[in-house]
């Protein structure tokens, strides 16, 4: 903190004659953002669950990775649909078709 | 040994044998040799005259009715109550101790009495005779020695009769059935009135002979013949006479007491007498009556007086006086339901206190969470204390304190938080209030978990014995959702702005919020929180470590799930300096992960900015809106920009433009504000589009009066993580979400049950949702309705009260 704040000095007093001074610099931004699953309906349509929260499964399991973070993720198949990739996992062994438009279920890509 | 061998029928050897019972009722001494020839005279009758068994019974009964009639001569003969007890007591004991003698050389008699009874048929006589000769064989040698011992001292007598067969035999009971009809039942009046008049005399405290009484009832108890009820006499004469006394004595003095004491010295005298009476029952009475007369004590002294007592009571409580309101409640609990009105008083003098309390003190406590709080805690210990002391924590007083509280947390006369209660056509038709206390319970949390003065001021210890206050606190709180609610707005402000005090208490209280009971979603999502912001924190090391040119700025990307509600972003633009990082932010994301889409919440950020002016240079930490704000003078530094500029400059939606230009202008509590306005306008309402704001070029902090030309200054606030919109709306959610837990239960409960009636169906909603919150019974009543009219039940077609599940 003590050398940013130095440094900061010396900048400033290095510009100092040379052109008028800013009124307002900026010192430290803290920014915060919001992630979310880039989907079409933030709903997992087979556990009716919001695929931002982990999976009913999960859930009641209390699953965690060794970050501690749920491992949930969520799985886009080619017809575009998406859901959570441990309910899909289960839905592929009994009928490997997408359950909302009856494609043939292939996974287009994974959430990380 | 043995007399003539010719004397066989009764008449020949009745004389004789008379003689020997005759000395033997007048506790004269018999030999061995002529006790003996007793058992043996009457082996001989039995066996050799038919009737002799029979004829011996009623010579025996005549002997021993006219010793009676002897002794019951020397008892009347007696005048003094004294005497009469005396002489009564001597003469019983005589008797009563030979009547376990005496019945033992007939024992024979019993065997012949028996098998006339039961067996009618002459066949089997010899059998019989020979049996019962066996038999006496053996009783008299045991017999005999018993005599051996016990005739010298004939007093200790009880021991040895109690497990004998004596106790039920025939001439057994027919002495003391003599004794009863010849003698108690004329005197037992006098017996009973001069027992009762000692006792009387002792309560007075005057001298007395305890043992009389003693000795009275002894006779009452032994007198009876009834196998099955032993204690017949002594119950039906002398108990009874007993409480007659004893309810004849206190009912006078009772009265008396109280006139002449006053009610508050009668309860201390009443105290005192049961507990006499509780002692001298135990000398006088057998323990079988010990509860009877305790209820007649009671009654007599408690129950007869309860109604002055009870008047008593609420002056009592208000005044505090433990000791006196220990005594009242120690004695009308003797009386059934009596502290009934006692629970009453205690529920309505807490209720009433408390909320005279929180009203006089309206104006500090509804703007101060502290000082709210605080006082509260002081209530409920002042309370607590008071039934402890007074009701020695007495479950069912705990009970009404409890009520009492939530009565009180839940009371909506002194600030009141506006919910709608419905959701219709989108308007809100009616609120329905509700206690602000839930609110102010969360900020006072804020405050003891936020680095602030009071945090600073308290040890750690002090923090978290004032947090589990505040859960005690809580547990009457009717509606826990809306104090979770804001325990989260306030979680949410010290996560991102990193001003927890103590982040491993933090964690602790999330640990506390699920031990009394919180339902579990709403907890699991605070823990999610702490998770996530150390996720974020990874991220931002490694984001950091990634390029070189990024130490002015933090990044915090969080799982919108755990955190956030959909309406609530805003726009902005940002100032070229911030808008430069975003870019790069995002790129280094999307290399982290894949499937994610990323959204800027620009009024939760925030930082810091160096501010220089013609006096000096400051840090100023502030909001992303204020930056924004403020980076619009780097440009024109000494310029008035408008309002309308301003708005331009920023795009802020017109609101929140307000909110941030008025904590600019009139930022609480600073001597000097950073921007100044043209014309000056009393409220953020006021400003038009041609208001006009300057930077102050005078501007300093100020400590202690004096400017100084270096300092640092925190003008964020409280971050508002909420628009004016969202605040309603947060409210509209809070109802929207009961609905469902209303819904929800409902049908839990129902597929459980299949069918149910109203009255049940609504207790055990209440039970599933009490640690959410109370439902309203309109709310539960417009469900029910709403699931019937959705096909997921119905109601009876028998009984309109009863539901059906139906999906």
């Amino acid at each position: 903190m003590d050398e940013s704040e130095n440094s900061m000095d010396k900048q400033i007093d290095d510009n100092d004659g040379t052109k008028p001074e800013k009124m307002f610099t900026l010192k430290k931004w803290n920014a915060v953002a919001m992630w979310s699953w880039d989907v079409e309906c933030d709903i997992c349509a087979i556990c009716r669950v919001q695929v931002m929260d982990a999976c009913l499964r999960c859930q009641a399991e209390n699953k965690r990775d060794v970050m501690g973070r749920q491992d949930c993720v969520v799985v886009w198949g080619e017809c575009n649909h998406s859901f959570h990739h441990c309910c899909m996992s289960l839905w592929v062994k009994q009928n490997n078709r997408c359950p909302l438009c009856q494609q043939e279920w292939s996974i287009q890509r994974m959430g990380k | 040994m043995l007399k003539g061998k010719g004397q066989r029928s009764f008449e020949e050897v009745w004389p004789d044998m008379r003689i020997i019972v005759l000395k033997l009722l007048k506790q004269e001494t018999v030999s061995q040799v002529e006790w003996q020839d007793l058992f043996y005279g009457v082996h001989l009758v039995c066996l050799w005259d038919e009737k002799g068994a029979a004829k011996i019974y009623d010579c025996l009964r005549n002997d021993v009715v006219e010793f009676i009639a002897h002794a019951q001569l020397k008892v009347q003969s007696q005048r003094g109550e004294h005497a009469l007890l005396t002489t009564y007591i001597i003469e019983w004991r005589k008797f009563f101790t030979q009547s376990s003698y005496l019945p033992l050389p007939f024992r024979q008699l019993e065997h012949v009495f028996q098998s006339k009874t039961s067996s009618s048929s002459s066949g089997c006589s010899a059998s019989t005779s020979a049996s019962s000769s066996s038999t006496s064989a053996a009783s008299t040698s045991a017999a005999a020695a018993a005599a051996g011992t016990s005739s010298a001292t004939a007093s200790s007598s009880s021991s040895g009769s109690k497990k004998n067969p004596t106790e039920d035999s025939i001439v057994r009971k027919l002495m003391l059935d003599s004794w009863n009809e010849h003698i108690f039942k004329d005197i037992k009046d006098r017996l009973q009135e001069s027992a009762m008049k000692i006792v009387h005399a002792e309560r007075n405290g005057d001298a007395y002979d305890a043992q009389l009484v003693i000795g009275v009832r002894e006779s009452y108890v032994n007198l009876c013949s009834n196998p099955e009820d032993k204690l017949q006499i002594y119950r039906e004469n002398f108990e009874a006479a007993y409480l007659k006394a004893t309810t004849a004595f206190y009912r006078l003095k009772a009265t008396e007491q109280q006139q002449a004491n006053g009610v508050l010295a009668f309860m201390k005298y009443a105290d005192a007498k049961l507990r006499e009476e509780e002692a001298r029952a135990k000398r006088y009475l057998e323990p079988s009556s010990y509860a009877v007369l305790a209820q007649t004590c009671v009654k007599v002294l408690v129950g007869d007086h309860m109604n002055t007592i009870i008047a008593e009571c609420a002056p009592l409580i208000k005044e505090y006086e433990t000791d006196r309101l220990n005594l009242m409640f120690r004695l009308l609990d003797r009386v059934p339901n009596g502290v009934d009105p006692m629970l009453r008083d205690l529920e309505n003098h807490i209720v009433s206190a408390g909320l005279a309390d929180m009203l006089s003190a309206s104006e500090i406590i509804t703007q101060d969470s502290e000082k709210y709080v605080e006082r509260l805690l002081e209530l409920f210990k002042k309370f607590s204390a008071l039934v402890k002391n007074a009701f020695n924590d007495d479950p069912r007083f705990l009970t009404a304190r409890d009520k009492a509280f939530k009565t009180v947390v839940n009371d909506t006369s002194v600030f009141k938080l506006e919910l709608p209660t419905g959701i219709q056509n989108r308007g809100v038709k009616y609120t329905a209030p509700e206690s602000k206390c839930p609110e102010l319970l969360a900020n006072y949390c804020d405050m003891l978990l936020r680095r602030t003065p009071l945090s600073k001021r308290l040890t750690s210890e002090q923090i978290d014995a004032r947090l589990r206050d505040v859960l005690l606190v809580l547990k009457y709180v009717n509606n826990k959702d809306v104090f979770m609610r804001y325990h989260k707005v306030h979680l949410t402000r010290r996560l991102i702005l990193g001003t927890s005090a103590d982040s491993e208490k933090e964690e602790d209280i999330v640990e506390w919020l699920r031990e009394v009971g919180m339902p579990a979603d709403y907890v699991n999502r605070l823990a999610r929180m702490f998770q996530d912001i150390k996720v974020s924190e990874d991220l931002n090391t490694q984001f950091r470590n990634s390029t070189g040119r990024h130490d002015a700025i933090n990044i915090k990307i969080l799982n919108a799930g755990a955190w956030a509600r959909c309406s609530e972003r805003v726009s902005v633009s940002l100032p070229l300096e911030l808008e430069d990082y975003i870019p790069d932010v995002e790129e280094f994301y999307k290399k982290k992960h894949s499937g994610r889409k990323l959204q800027w919440y620009h009024h939760m950020s925030n930082g810091t900015i160096t501010f220089v002016n013609n006096f000096g240079r400051y840090d100023l930490d502030v909001t992303t809106f204020q930056m924004a704000v403020l980076f619009a003078w780097n440009q024109r530094q000494h310029d008035k920009i408008s309002y309308e500029n301003l708005r331009l400059a920023t795009e802020l939606p017109d609101p929140e433009l307000r909110r941030t230009l008025w904590s600019l202008v009139a930022f609480p509590k600073l001597k000097k504000q950073i921007l100044l306005m043209e014309p000056n306008c009393p409220s953020p309402k006021d400003f038009t589009e041609n208001t006009l704001f300057y930077v102050n070029q005078e501007f300093a902090v100020v400590k202690n009066g004096k400017s100084q030309r270096r300092g640092k200054l925190n003008l964020i606030g409280r971050l508002q993580l909420s628009t004016e919109r969202s605040i309603q709306e947060d409210n509209q959610s809070i109802v929207q979400l009961r609905i469902l837990r209303v819904q929800e239960a409902i049908i839990k409960i129902m597929k459980m049950r299949k069918r149910m009636n109203n009255a049940t169906l609504q207790a055990e909603l209440i039970d599933i949702l009490k640690n959410m919150f109370l439902p309203s019974k309109k709310m539960i009543k417009e469900q029910l309705e709403w699931l019937i009219e959705h096909k997921y039940m119905r109601r009876d077609d028998d009984d309109i009260n009863t539901f059906i599940y139906m999906a």
